[in-house]
């Protein structure tokens, strides 16, 4: 079927024989692929484009009015494939899975309670439902009514009757209702005595009455005992819960006041709490603005004081602790003083700290130099030692060497060596020692040559 | 005028299935008006950021698109100063089996893959294509400054 013909067709939405399936109230989700994409309800009378998309017949009339024109072609709102045809028959399995989605009757709020297949609800409002609103036969009478409601004899139902007992206007439709349930002055009788009583003196009744069942009026202390009110009193005489119950309330009643006293006390310790956080903010500040106040003072004084003596320091600093008095003294605030004068006691003990230190370290200074002089001098002996040793050495060489030759000649000239060691002995005193012993190791030599 | 069963639906699955990083909330008082957000997704230069936009569903929806703006501001080519949206599906393309969730999704991947050769804030597209870097590095801090409270 071309397009213009499937526009042309009637939709039948319109008309008010058919109920709305869209405004029905489906009771069960249904599945994704039952509902249109385009108005989200279970297909109604679906019909199919060349892709095998189907939509509601209503849903694909509006979408091709709104999108049809003004382009060359319509396109399937899901596929976008261009779309010249419209097939009317889709398989019959869809519209039966459509139809049996369970809906509830849209006469639910006048009070039917059905709950029919989609398909058959068309049905089910037409005939069977007895709360569908029918307008009323009278013809000067613009209310409704419902199906059942409606008499025989086509009269209207609307007409207005006094309740006999209760003296209140019934519409007719509601009078027999009204006289079976609802009227108040209907007797009834009492669940726990059996007793009648009017419906509008039940309430009242049961609040007094000996047979219902009360609580003990010492369950609040746990008293577990539930009796009839007749027998109740009897109980109570003898329920050791109530004897003891003044007591209880005594107990409560004290329990209530600390309660209220240690409330009091939370309170005036928050209070407390929060002066104490004030002081202490207080402190922290003012203890800032003095450090900052220091730090500007600190750097010029340093270099002073790495020059001075530890009594000159003590004199200083006993000035400037009062200076740094004078200065926080306009800060009225007693706690600030003390912080201050801390403040500068401390500084003192860093001032002397520093000038232990800068003692310490020319005492070393001193003792490092003292050392490197002796050291010094000792070097000078030692070079002078060495220079005399290789004198001496020098001086006794040629004597030596006279005296092997001597020895190597004559044994007798061994006198003469003795007397050139003695005037060797003469030159240098500390090698003597030293030529004799070579001499002694000499003649050894001699003698072992011997 | 009754509000369409479709939109009905449309909200309550709304609300039900919320789509991943992006929610829509009717308003009490007009039931065709949303409050929107969406998450800037990952490995985008929006990433983090959170944007909120408003939805309107005309009278006629859904055989009109919905009417859909930015309230953050965003720096995106496709995107204008007043929050407007260049995005096919909202104008020309529009089908009436499309619907509020598929149209957010559709913004929320074009957060992800801007598109400066169809541009509608011609300053950003015309930055985007000269210097892509620079841009993103814009994007990002236009989205911390103005997406991250």
């Amino acid at each position: 079927m071309k397009l213009d013909q499937f526009l042309a067709m009637d939709v039948g939405s319109e008309d008010d024989r058919f109920l709305d399936l869209r405004a029905l109230e489906y009771i069960s989700d249904y599945d994704d692929h039952l509902m249109c994409p385009i108005c989200h309800c279970p297909f109604i009378r679906p019909v199919r484009l060349e892709c095998d998309h189907v939509f509601c017949q209503t849903c694909l009339n509006s979408a091709i009015r709104s999108f049809a024109t003004g382009r060359d072609g319509f396109t399937c709102p899901t596929c976008r494939t261009p779309t010249r045809d419209v097939y009317l028959n889709v398989p019959r399995l869809l519209t039966n899975m459509c139809d049996e989605i369970p809906v509830r009757c849209p006469f639910s709020s006048e009070g039917c309670k059905e709950v029919v297949p989609r398909g058959h609800i068309q049905s089910h409002a037409d005939k069977y439902c007895g709360y569908k609103l029918m307008d009323c036969p009278s013809a000067s009478c613009d209310l409704r009514t419902r199906k059942k409601d409606l008499s025989p004899e086509d009269k209207c139902m609307h007409e207005l009757h006094k309740c006999l007992r209760c003296d209140e206007d019934i519409m007719e439709q509601d009078y027999e209702r009204h006289v079976q349930e609802l009227c108040p002055s209907l007797k009834t009788t009492c669940p726990d005595c059996q007793v009648t009583v009017f419906r509008k003196a039940l309430r009242e009744h049961i609040e007094a009455c000996p047979e219902a069942i009360h609580p003990c009026s010492a369950s609040k202390y746990g008293c577990p005992v539930k009796m009839k009110r007749a027998e109740l009193g009897t109980h109570e005489q003898s329920c050791p819960l109530i004897t003891i119950g003044p007591y209880f309330e005594a107990q409560n009643s004290r329990l209530d006041s600390m309660e209220l006293t240690v409330r009091h006390l939370q309170q005036r310790n928050e209070i407390f709490e929060d002066g104490l956080a004030s002081i202490r903010s207080t402190l922290v500040e003012s203890s800032r603005a003095f450090s900052a106040h220091n730090s500007s003072n600190t750097p010029t004084t340093d270099t002073n004081d790495t020059l001075d003596t530890p009594s000159e320091i003590n004199r200083r600093s006993t000035p400037r602790s009062t200076t740094t008095e004078d200065s926080t003294t306009p800060l009225s605030n007693a706690t600030t003083y003390l912080l201050s004068l801390h403040e500068s006691l401390r500084e003192e003990v860093a001032q002397l700290s520093h000038a232990i230190t800068d003692l310490d370290a020319r005492a070393s200074m001193a003792i490092m130099n003292e050392c490197l002089r002796l050291k010094e001098d000792m070097a000078h002996t030692n070079a002078a030692v060495n220079s005399v040793r290789m004198q001496v050495q020098w001086l006794m060489n040629p004597r030596l060497h006279q005296g092997q030759r001597a020895a190597g000649a004559d044994t007798s000239t061994g006198a003469q060596s003795g007397s050139a060691g003695r005037t060797g002995a003469g030159a240098g005193p500390s090698s003597t020692g030293l030529l004799r012993l070579r001499r002694l190791s000499d003649t050894g030599r001699e003698g072992t040559k011997l | 005028m009754a509000l369409p069963k479709r939109i009905i639906k449309e909200t309550e699955r709304l609300l039900a299935e919320p789509v991943p990083g992006i929610t829509a909330v009717p308003h009490e008082d007009n039931l065709r008006y949303f409050d929107v957000t969406i998450h800037g997704p990952a490995q985008s230069p929006y990433e983090g950021g959170v944007f909120h936009l408003e939805l309107f569903l005309p009278e006629d929806y859904p055989m009109t698109p919905p009417k859909i703006r930015f309230l953050t501001k965003i720096y995106h080519p496709n995107i204008d100063r007043l929050g407007r949206i260049c995005l096919d599906v909202l104008k020309s393309n529009w089908s009436p089996a499309l619907q509020i969730r598929t149209i957010l999704l559709s913004i929320q991947i074009l957060l992800g893959a801007p598109n400066p050769d169809d541009p509608l804030a011609n300053d950003v597209a015309q930055r985007w294509k000269e210097d892509e870097a620079a841009a993103i590095q814009t994007a990002k801090e236009w989205t911390r400054t103005h997406a991250m409270t």
